[in-house]
């Protein structure tokens, strides 16, 4: 139900970005800065659910706010000539890449378990125990 | 309780769908933008940028205008020192004539006399020429010529043996002798007839024939031998 709400949800974003105007450059730098920060909140949600403590608040929460404190920062590193945005793509990036190794690890982890489980059967099996196992 | 568990499922997927939704939109935006911006840079550049860009344009253009007003000024000054060399030139040219007039180098015309000396009962000689020639000059003639040989400043004119009058170093006169003088034809023919003391009332009466005639335009060839100086050069001022 989840993969299909976000396929749903992909496609109709989709469609929005395609018809949606274009944004003047100016603004294009936050947005940039808020998608970099909407992505890294994502990557923590699914970090988070296969750690098994996903909160749909905190993950909603960290979703806008992380994106709205990024624009935020960025417009006041404007107003003070710093390139605050620099920082905070270097922090969300960072994560990402945090996150997206942890994913990795934890994939790893499931299909090198999972072969092991195998051998661990082929050594011990009959079939009538293959067939209640996998029930 | 999986009533509860039901409706979390779909309000959790509902809130992931939405924000799948903005995601996306929003990347995609990025996106077209990012892409548009290197079409058309100027329309979507920031405020600082193009003023940054502008005010480099206009130094350039400042620059170059400077340089442009100089390359005129430069332009002008060459017309300018042009114009001189070519007043110059003229001024030069005019001298030239001038002095070429001057010496005897161009053909002449002009209102003048014509005095035609011949042998009659005495010959004449050479320094009834010269005395001609002085007379004339002395009523102001601006241009002389002996049988068509140009009277100038380097002209002799002596006799030979007593027997030939030689102008101009390889000329030989004979009779009868006919003086060319553009000059004020009053003075000249004034000059020549005064009475008694005149030039022409005193070689008549010493048996010459002279003829005078004033002619409204008198031709004067050039002279046609060599004008140099081998020995004389020009005394340097100190």
């Amino acid at each position: 139900m989840v993969f299909i709400a976000i396929i749903i949800g992909c496609i109709i974003g989709a469609i929005i970005g395609i018809y949606a105007p274009i944004i003047p450059y100016t603004y294009s730098g936050y947005l940039a800065i808020a998608i970099i920060a909407a992505l890294d909140s994502v990557f923590g949600g699914i970090n988070s659910v296969l750690k098994k403590n996903f909160d749909i608040k905190i993950f909603v929460t960290g979703f806008f706010g992380n994106a709205i404190l990024s624009i935020l920062l960025t417009i006041l590193g404007q107003k003070l000539n710093v390139d605050i945005y620099l920082a905070a793509i270097v922090v969300f990036v960072g994560r990402m890449f945090n996150n997206l190794a942890s994913i990795r690890r934890y994939y790893i982890d499931r299909f090198s378990n999972k072969n092991e489980k195998v051998e661990a059967e082929e050594t011990v099996t009959t079939d009538t125990v293959d067939t209640s196992k996998k029930q | 309780m999986t009533k509860k568990e039901k409706m979390n499922k779909i309000v959790i997927s509902i809130i992931i769908g939405l924000i799948c939704i903005v995601l996306v939109a929003t990347i995609l935006m990025q996106f077209k933008t990012v892409e548009e911006t290197d079409i058309t840079a100027i329309e979507t550049m920031r405020e600082a940028e193009l003023r940054t860009a502008l005010s480099e344009w206009k130094t350039k253009y400042e620059e170059t205008n400077k340089q442009l007003e100089d390359t005129n000024t430069k332009i002008t000054e060459y017309e300018e020192t042009a114009d001189d060399r070519q007043e110059t030139a003229n001024l030069i040219d005019q001298e030239l004539e001038q002095t070429n007039m001057i010496l005897g180098k161009t053909d002449v015309k002009g209102p003048g006399i014509i005095v035609i000396l011949e042998d009659g009962d005495s010959e004449v000689v050479a320094s009834d020429l010269v005395e001609l020639v002085n007379e004339l000059r002395y009523a102001g003639a601006e241009a002389i010529s002996i049988n068509d040989s140009r009277v100038v400043n380097m002209t002799e004119i002596v006799e030979i043996d007593n027997s030939y009058i030689i102008i101009n170093g390889s000329k030989r006169l004979t009779s009868p002798y006919e003086v060319k003088a553009i000059g004020n034809q009053s003075y000249l023919t004034s000059i020549l007839s005064l009475k008694d003391s005149g030039y022409i009332d005193k070689y008549r009466n010493s048996g010459r024939i002279v003829n005078i005639e004033e002619k409204r335009e008198v031709k004067i060839p050039k002279y046609d031998g060599e004008m140099k100086f081998e020995y004389a050069t020009e005394k340097e001022e100190e």
